[in-house]
């Protein structure tokens, strides 16, 4: 980040006499620092498209992923904030009720944009019958697995229904007298992110397709048995406590060689990589059960701000960023691209692991787009936590859990 | 003559009137900054407080409907019990384990202003940092467990520490005991040394144990900082955030929130900042009857 030399060469530019006309386009983001994606923005992407817009100065501010929703409320509050911003696509409806986005239906060519764009990911920016942004990339989780400890275990591949992976589960569990040594698999934590994909295989629900009530769907005999099955799993020790918040980490297990496999987005495996070069590791999608084999829709948003005073020239950095040529040069880093077109294009059919998350995007559904998300996730996942540490039934967890999201959908 | 005392005095009242100036302008820059940043959000905030607060837009007055909320909501009690429970644990810890240390560095032996030091360096270490600390030492594969399995055999399993309320909150209050006593025994050994020999060696002569001088006479006599221990860790007590803000979040469910965790996920993270400020308010009010609580209850003791 030179700002600040920018900065000073523009002052002095300016102090010289020359008169310079640029236009500043603040853009913050939550590109991961030990990764390449933010080296990749810095040092590809921002000077090619300053180089084709010479009037245009992008600003680029990296901020933690868990700080900035903080950021942003402290700068809307303040209208201090930026011209554009890079949002987890949970965000937008929040942001766009609260007042702080900038409708884009009626920019410049966002027509043909929403065409071009899945349609999954697009559905996270409408709030109030418009859109509020424009997706920027997305992902979704699936299974990642050790194939040497497969092997060991007489598997040769990965189990593609839910009772195969059952079967996986008890093949791939080792003891040591009372003591389990090796797990067959590790759901990460106790979390929305994590447990909706086996509720919605499983043929649960969370809310209805309105998002009005909770009551008949979080607490449905669908939902109940979902995860009355991950709770029967964890019991007998086929999967790791870690769904609890207890013992190793996912990406630690599996370093360790103590988890077979795990769940996860597409950012593991290059961390998984930088961090335990030993390990290998192959993908594959959810097992399917009642519902299908439905993941769960993640990634980011690209939204303008109403408090924006360079609309214009800020629109013109989001259409870069989502030209063929920028969508491409940010998958390099891991970002799967957001582009119906670039299925096809020989970087992605050629990548080792993007065909089974793009496959797995094909069948994968959002978290329900509301304004209070954020709440509603917090009192569900209170319950999965009273449910693992075994304090409640998943039943009455449910149920306790449909009645409050009830009260913040009213 | 007399004009001359009279002069005297009219410059004396001047030089007085000059040095009330002198002093008034030393104390404003800080009773500036004090305005700016301590009384004014305080008092904006009372503002918020009455309102449904809008980040944007307009904000609806709804007068003491956030504060009727706080009697009803079932989260707030949780709050009360952890705080209160944190509170007794910690300060009677903190109090005890200090007071033995302020004692033992008190002795004439050598290296004891290292160890004083020693006991002191988690009282200037940063509470994040030794929260993340904790929070490794009681994970379900942390040393805690090691000691306690594999090590001294007293549990058969590890324990999943901060995932089960109960045990978190163990964790947590053994974390503040460690951090703070430290400060407990510098402020104790500070007043020891206003403590005249006499006094001890007269018990000693009469044939009392050194311990027993240290309870029986050193104790008694240091009621005064006690009281001001007391009030200072009670205040800290009901004011902890960071160290369960990062070692639960509040979690699992809600279980081990504390006033200001609660607060802060209010405001914050479901930007209610009209609830939130009144919560903030509510533990002011909470704080300070306390503290004129413990000072009466000290001075009918005395």
């Amino acid at each position: 980040m030179n700002a600040p030399v920018r900065t000073l060469i523009l002052g002095s530019l300016l102090l010289a006499g020359v008169a310079s006309a640029k236009t500043t386009v603040t853009f913050w983001h939550t590109y991961n620092t030990d990764s390449t994606e933010n080296k990749i923005l810095t040092s590809k992407i921002i000077p090619d498209f300053e180089k084709k817009n010479p009037d245009i100065d992008v600003v680029a501010q990296q901020i933690p992923y868990t700080e900035f929703r903080q950021k942003m409320l402290t700068s809307v509050a303040g209208e201090t904030g930026p011209d554009l911003a890079r949002i987890d696509i949970i965000w937008t409806p929040e942001f766009a009720q609260l007042g702080a986005l900038e409708k884009v239906d009626d920019m410049p060519g966002f027509k043909g944009l929403k065409s071009q764009v899945f349609p999954g990911p697009l559905s996270t920016n409408v709030y109030d019958g418009g859109y509020y942004g424009v997706p920027l990339d997305t992902n979704t989780q699936v299974l990642i697995w050790n194939p040497e400890m497969l092997k060991a275990a007489g598997i040769s591949k990965p189990p593609t229904t839910m009772a195969q992976f059952k079967t996986t589960l008890e093949k791939l569990q080792k003891k040591d007298g009372n003591k389990i040594t090796q797990y067959g698999f590790a759901v990460p934590g106790p979390y929305n992110w994590f447990l909706l994909p086996w509720i919605w295989s499983n043929g649960g629900e969370i809310t209805d397709p309105k998002v009005t009530k909770a009551t008949g769907y979080l607490n449905s005999p669908k939902t109940v048995a979902a995860v009355q099955t991950l709770v029967d799993w964890y019991k007998a020790g086929l999967i790791s406590p870690s769904i609890a918040g207890s013992g190793l980490g996912s990406w630690e297990g599996m370093g360790a060689g103590k988890y077979a496999g795990s769940q996860d987005g597409p950012w593991a495996f290059p961390s998984l990589q930088a961090q335990y070069p030993k390990l290998s590791v192959t993908h594959s999608p959810f097992p399917s059960g009642a519902g299908g084999s439905v993941s769960v829709v993640g990634g980011e948003n690209i939204v303008l701000f109403k408090s924006s005073k360079n609309k214009a020239a800020a629109w013109k950095f989001l259409r870069y960023l989502l030209s063929k040529d920028a969508q491409i040069t940010m998958a390099t880093t891991g970002q799967i691209p957001v582009l119906k077109s670039l299925v096809n294009d020989p970087y992605i059919k050629g990548h080792p692991y993007y065909g089974v998350y793009l496959k797995q995007l094909s069948k994968a559904k959002a978290r329900p787009p509301h304004p209070a998300y954020t709440k509603m996730e917090d009192l569900i996942q209170g319950q999965f936590q009273e449910i693992f540490s075994g304090k409640k039934t998943v039943q009455a967890a449910l149920d306790e859990a449909a009645q409050k999201v009830d009260a913040v959908l009213k | 003559m007399t004009t001359a005392r009279a002069m005297q005095v009219q410059k004396r009242r001047q030089g007085r009137r000059g040095d009330a100036l002198f002093a008034l302008l030393l104390v404003l820059p800080g009773f500036l900054w004090f305005s700016i940043f301590n009384i004014y959000p305080a008092v904006y905030a009372f503002w918020i407080s009455f309102h449904k607060w809008a980040i944007l837009g307009e904000s609806e007055w709804v007068g003491l409907q956030n504060y009727l909320r706080i009697f009803s909501d079932p989260i707030i009690l949780i709050a009360l019990r952890n705080t209160a429970v944190y509170a007794l644990a910690t300060i009677i810890g903190q109090i005890a384990i200090g007071f033995v240390l302020a004692v033992l560095v008190n002795q004439k032996l050598p290296f004891m202003k290292f160890f004083r030091l020693v006991y002191y360096f988690p009282v200037i270490s940063s509470w994040v940092v030794v929260s993340l600390i904790f929070i490794f030492l009681f994970n379900s594969e942390g040393l805690v467990n090691f000691i306690l399995v594999d090590f001294l055999h007293i549990m058969a399993e590890p324990k999943a520490w901060l995932t089960d309320p109960a045990t978190a909150l163990v964790a947590i209050c053994i974390l503040g005991i460690w951090k703070g006593a430290g400060w407990v025994m510098v402020i104790y050994h500070a007043a020891m040394q206003g403590i005249s020999s006499s006094v001890t060696e007269a018990a000693e002569v009469d044939g009392a144990s050194p311990w027993q001088v240290s309870w029986f006479i050193v104790f008694p006599m240091l009621k005064p900082t006690t009281l001001f221990i007391t009030i200072m860790l009670t205040i800290g007590a009901f004011q902890s955030f960071i160290q369960f803000y990062i070692m639960t979040g509040g979690g699992p469910n809600n279980q081990t929130e504390v006033f200001l965790s609660y607060m802060f996920t209010q405001a914050f993270k479901y930007l209610d900042f009209g609830y939130g400020s009144a919560i903030a308010f509510s533990l002011a009010v909470l704080v300070v009857s306390i503290s004129l609580i413990q000072q009466r209850f000290f001075k009918e003791g005395a």
